[in-house]
């Protein structure tokens, strides 16, 4: 029999042997960056960095471009879900739409979508609108493909019964198909959020235009690798945060939805 | 599946499948062709294809593949050596397991790409950055589906070949290695996509050959039926590479249920 007490006891000790490796490789960075084993110009100690990054933070420098590559990928991401998860579901549902666009989804998904960046500078200019197009691109196919997944692995008992019952076909998809999809849908997006922060940081460093991936590149040409570091630690960060935030979201939604095995 | 009639079966449904893309480069041509789909926005189908001949006529685009396919495969290489050999370690000894997990979940969630300039710094900005890059962003899938595998041996096959007196050496090479390919095999195949966008990321950012230098070139002098005819061939040289790795896949693992 374990007491609640035990059960903390061992948490610690989880958390500890956690926290070692980590401390270690840290300490033995500052260690070796303070004894000049590496080049503390190329390899700054770890202290410099996190006091450059509390610095950047406080300052307000890191903020501008944080707030721009965020609020960039969560848009990409968000016309993503809202055109993707309709997207999914029709085609999950539909054998005419299924056989169309699976295979167009399907071979576009490996794709390096990355590569279209010129195009969208061409088309949508070099601000805002083409990263956000991009974003949008990459995180639409995760999003269509896991939708679609869920929504034609829907057990046909739940559609069955409720078309006894006489359900309509859109009140089918809102109260039938949506919801049964709903677990497959938030995959989906779980990998799509990695993903928005991703292309945002490469669209910022490939294009420019402020944000995080630009801050990153100005810092590299400057030669200010403290502030390089700070930054890919507030990328890190960000992506980090949303990818648990949708994991929360995942779970208080879905707190009814058995996972058939 | 085999016998003449299943591969009919199999050319039939993948005809069915490749046609719907067909009809959307048909209606890209007919639009270029009709106007609707104007030539300041994007150049049409034949034109692209005419240009894609021509790099590839004229020899242009080899020495921009084989620097491409020289860093990413490179950078593979190395994640693939490396990765399978600390996933089995980490799932064989407990002690790297501990020391390595951890330190696996800070590296995780870095976007990799965002790593181009730190590498820059450190290995310049030539072809070793590059390839650190792409070896990073690899071996973390690579590490995580080995460790999986590794770890879910069935026990059932450890204790009956050390029943029988296998060495540790051989259980590993004879028994985990083995049946632990399944997952292995799909993390590398997830290391083969995310090799490419991390060698085109890097090569937009940096470089003066490869097919990511080529795009970006092109896209900035405004050649963009070249441009679109260098993403084309990424694409289908992607592909390629994706196809053939399955069926090479398929061809070594035919003993394996997972292949059937």
């Amino acid at each position: 029999m374990r007491s609640p007490t035990d059960g903390h006891a061992s948490r610690m000790r989880r958390l500890f042997v956690r926290i070692v490796p980590v401390g270690t490789v840290l300490i033995a960075w500052e260690l070796a960056t303070r004894l000049n084993v590496v080049n503390p110009y190329v390899f700054p100690p770890v202290s410099e960095i996190v006091l450059r990054w509390v610095t950047l933070v406080a300052g307000g420098t890191m903020l501008g471009p944080l707030w721009d590559t965020l609020w960039r990928a969560l848009l990409g991401l968000g016309m993503a879900v809202a055109i993707g998860v309709p997207l999914g579901l029709v085609m999950g549902r539909s054998r005419a739409a299924e056989w169309f666009l699976e295979p167009l989804f399907s071979f576009a998904f490996p794709l390096p979508k990355i590569a279209l960046i010129p195009l969208y500078v061409s088309w949508f200019g070099l601000f805002s609108l083409s990263k956000v197009m991009q974003i949008f691109t990459d995180c639409l196919f995760p999003i269509v493909l896991f939708t679609y997944h869920g929504a034609r692995g829907i057990s046909p008992i739940y559609t069955w019964s409720a078309q006894a019952r006489g359900t309509g076909p859109l009140r089918m998809f809102w109260r039938v198909v949506l919801p049964l999809s709903l677990a497959s849908i938030y995959d989906g997006v779980q990998v799509a959020v990695v993903v928005a922060v991703l292309v945002a940081v490469v669209t910022e460093m490939v294009s420019g235009g402020s944000g995080l991936g630009y801050m990153m590149m100005r810092a590299y040409r400057y030669g200010d690798v403290r502030t390089a570091f700070a930054t890919l630690l507030t990328i890190s960060l960000i992506g980090y945060v949303l990818y648990r935030i949708a994991q929360a979201l995942r779970e208080r939604l879905l707190f009814w939805h058995v996972t058939e095995a | 599946m085999t016998g003449a009639r299943g591969g009919w079966q199999s050319t039939g449904r993948n005809m069915l499948r490749i046609l719907p893309v067909l009809i959307v480069l048909g209606l890209w041509q007919f639009a270029s062709a009709t106007g609707v789909l104007p030539k300041s926005l994007m150049p049409s189908l034949f034109e692209v294809g005419r240009a894609l001949a021509g790099l590839i006529a004229s020899g242009e685009i080899v020495p921009h593949t084989l620097a491409s396919l020289g860093r990413a495969g490179a950078g593979f290489f190395v994640a693939v050596v490396f990765g399978i050999a600390i996933g089995v370690l980490m799932a064989r000894v407990h002690s790297v397991q501990l020391a390595l997990e951890p330190i696996l979940g800070l590296i995780y969630p870095v976007p990799k790409p965002a790593l181009i300039p730190l590498f820059m710094v450190w290995l310049g900005i030539g072809n070793f950055s590059k390839i650190a890059v792409i070896a990073l962003a690899c071996l973390v899938p690579i590490v995580i589906a080995t460790f999986n595998g590794a770890r879910s041996v069935d026990p059932m096959l450890l204790w009956s070949a050390r029943a029988r007196g296998t060495s540790e050496r051989r259980l590993l090479w004879r028994v985990v290695l083995p049946s632990a390919l399944p997952q292995i095999a799909a993390g590398v195949r997830t290391a083969i996509a995310i090799a490419v966008i991390v060698l085109v990321s890097s090569e937009f950012i940096s470089s003066e050959a490869g097919l990511g230098f080529l795009i970006f070139s092109y896209g900035g002098v405004g050649a963009e039926d070249a441009m679109l005819a260098v993403v084309l061939y990424l694409a289908v040289l992607g592909y390629a590479l994706d196809r053939l790795y399955v069926a090479g896949l398929r061809k070594a693992m035919a003993w394996h249920a997972f292949a059937h």
